[in-house]
């Protein structure tokens, strides 16, 4: 048997994580897994900080969930007094929130190609992100850390002369997202190297109260945008994606699909934004003593926030929660029996907000023969199942 | 009757301090109470657990549940307050909930509660720091 040590510090991550695989042969048969290498005390710091400053404090926990933290932290403070947003900042906020979606599934997806040797899907999926990037750059003046969300609406509005330039993006992803959508469903290749990889039971997803599209992947549903509507979900019309079998294959295929239902909810809220005027925010000056529950269907599922006030101006207790945080211990159900070349791509299949994936350090076995990184034996498998099909 | 409405009534006295704001149920349950009214919210309910939030208060320790009924999207939230700060103690809920192993672990870590029953009572995000802590981190060990 040998330990397969992956992570936990990388030069080019953001964020640490330590996996540890015990493999027998080329089979996975336990991993462990250490967190806690990069605590940033958020909590603590917004506990020190007025409601205003939380706000822009959370935002910088994920830059890719720029969106999601700010806006479930806005909705436990509003959840506290009951404070009603106004309709045209109930569009704003969706449309942030599902350009977000876009780009982080399109961001996965990038990754995903090219942990299993799709270098083109790589480079595609990260092609078409760019346009997401540029509309969040026209709304909010950013590409990342947009700066969008106040108790009570938004911080700006957006001005109507850029809702059509934001709907030729949007014809763009959605032509794009169904070519990759008949991509996964065409190519033999792709379905061999993913089906039945790193499955999560439904049983599993629900034991380990997985959430997003790792939960729908394996047929549990459950999706914040409809259980519990806020800002303008209960307003536009979209489908919840749920698969059945929980492999890697079918979290891919929800991801691809949520972008094309996210486009569909962007389109509705610009055509909204076309007719609803007024304001976009409601002045709330204090912030009353209470409890609140906020949540936000993140790209990597539901990021919960609860906040406490004592009728101060600040937080006397903030407690984050992140999708990740109840996605990762699935890989105890996932891994155990999968290959060892399909480890990486089964991690990665959660969509884990950690980058340290290539940070697989080369060991050597019991037989002293050096061990090939993660994502060789990756991509070997995908070249393998390429070659067998076209002979 | 909603679920809710039953859930009231099936738990009785097991459940007191009741807070029923929209959509979000506040209510208090003691340690005794904690696994019956757990195994309702999970198994008869269909609850799914987002988190557990642990607060250090003058009166006490409190764990604050966040179970979310996905259905109709409402939160049941039992509050668990443990007086004895010295050595504060509860039932674990991961033999109902294998979920909640890291929300206990980390609350541990923290606020230095033992949960009973648990399988792996360890720290969570500090089990490497390098200062190699022995206290949990509360405010009354910073003074």
């Amino acid at each position: 048997m040998s330990k397969v040590p992956v992570g936990p510090f990388h030069p080019l991550l953001e964020e640490a994580e330590y996996f540890e695989l015990t493999v027998d042969g080329e089979t996975v048969i336990d991993i462990d897994m250490e967190i806690g290498w990069m605590h940033r005390g958020h909590e603590y710091i917004s506990e020190m900080s007025s409601f205003t400053q939380s706000i822009y404090l959370v935002e910088r926990i994920c830059g890719i969930c720029s969106t999601s933290h700010p806006l479930a932290c806005v909705h436990a403070i509003e959840d506290i007094d009951n404070i009603e947003i106004p309709d045209r900042a109930r569009y704003i906020r969706s449309l942030v929130g599902e350009l977000e979606r876009i780009h982080s599934h399109l961001l996965w997806l990038g990754l995903a190609g090219h942990f299993i040797g799709y270098d083109t899907v790589w480079m595609w999926a990260w092609k078409y992100r760019e346009p997401v990037l540029q509309m969040m750059e026209l709304i909010s003046g950013n590409r990342n850390h947009y700066g969008m969300m106040r108790v009570g609406g938004v911080a700006r509005d957006v001005e109507p002369e850029k809702l059509p330039e934001l709907h030729k993006h949007l014809d763009m992803i959605e032509e794009k997202m169904k070519m990759i959508a008949k991509i996964a469903n065409d190519d033999p290749v792709l379905k061999k190297r993913l089906k039945g990889v790193g499955v999560l039971t439904q049983e599993d997803a629900r034991n380990y109260c997985a959430t997003g599209p790792t939960s729908r992947a394996s047929g549990v549903r459950g999706d914040v945008r409809k259980d519990d509507p806020t800002d303008a979900y209960d307003l536009v019309d979209f489908k919840e994606i749920v698969l059945s079998n929980g492999d890697v294959y079918d979290k891919l295929v929800v991801r691809v699909l949520e972008i094309i239902e996210s486009v569909k909810i962007c389109r509705q809220c610009i055509d909204k934004l076309k007719i609803v005027k007024g304001s976009f925010w409601n002045k709330v000056e204090q912030v009353g003593e209470g409890e609140g529950c906020g949540r936000y269907e993140a790209p990597r599922g539901e990021v919960f926030h609860y906040i406490r006030s004592d009728g101060t101006n600040r937080p006397i207790r903030h407690k984050v929660r992140a999708p990740s945080y109840v996605n990762i211990p699935t890989y105890e159900a996932s891994c155990k029996g999968i290959s060892i070349s399909d480890a990486l791509i089964t991690l990665a299949s959660v969509d884990p907000c950690y980058c340290c994936t290539e940070r697989s350090m080369k060991i050597k076995d019991v037989h002293n023969k050096e061990v090939p990184d993660l994502l060789t034996l990756s991509r070997n498998k995908t070249e393998k199942i390429r070659r067998e099909i076209n002979d | 009757m909603d679920k809710l409405n039953k859930f009231i009534e099936d738990m009785g006295d097991k459940i007191s301090h009741k807070i029923d704001k929209k959509r979000r149920f506040y209510f208090n349950v003691k340690n005794e109470d904690l696994r019956d009214v757990v195994e309702v919210l999970w198994n008869e309910i269909g609850c799914r657990l987002s988190t557990a939030t642990g607060m250090e208060m003058e009166h006490g320790l409190e764990i604050l549940y966040h179970f979310s009924d996905d259905e109709t999207g409402q939160y049941y939230c039992p509050r668990l307050v443990i007086e004895d700060k010295k050595n504060p103690a509860c039932n674990s809920i991961v033999p109902i909930v294998k979920g909640a192993e890291w929300i206990e672990r980390e609350i541990f870590d923290f606020w230095g509660i033992n949960f009973i029953d648990h399988p792996r009572m360890e720290r969570l995000l500090a089990l490497n720091h390098p200062e190699n802590l022995d206290k949990p981190l509360r405010m009354e060990d910073k003074k």
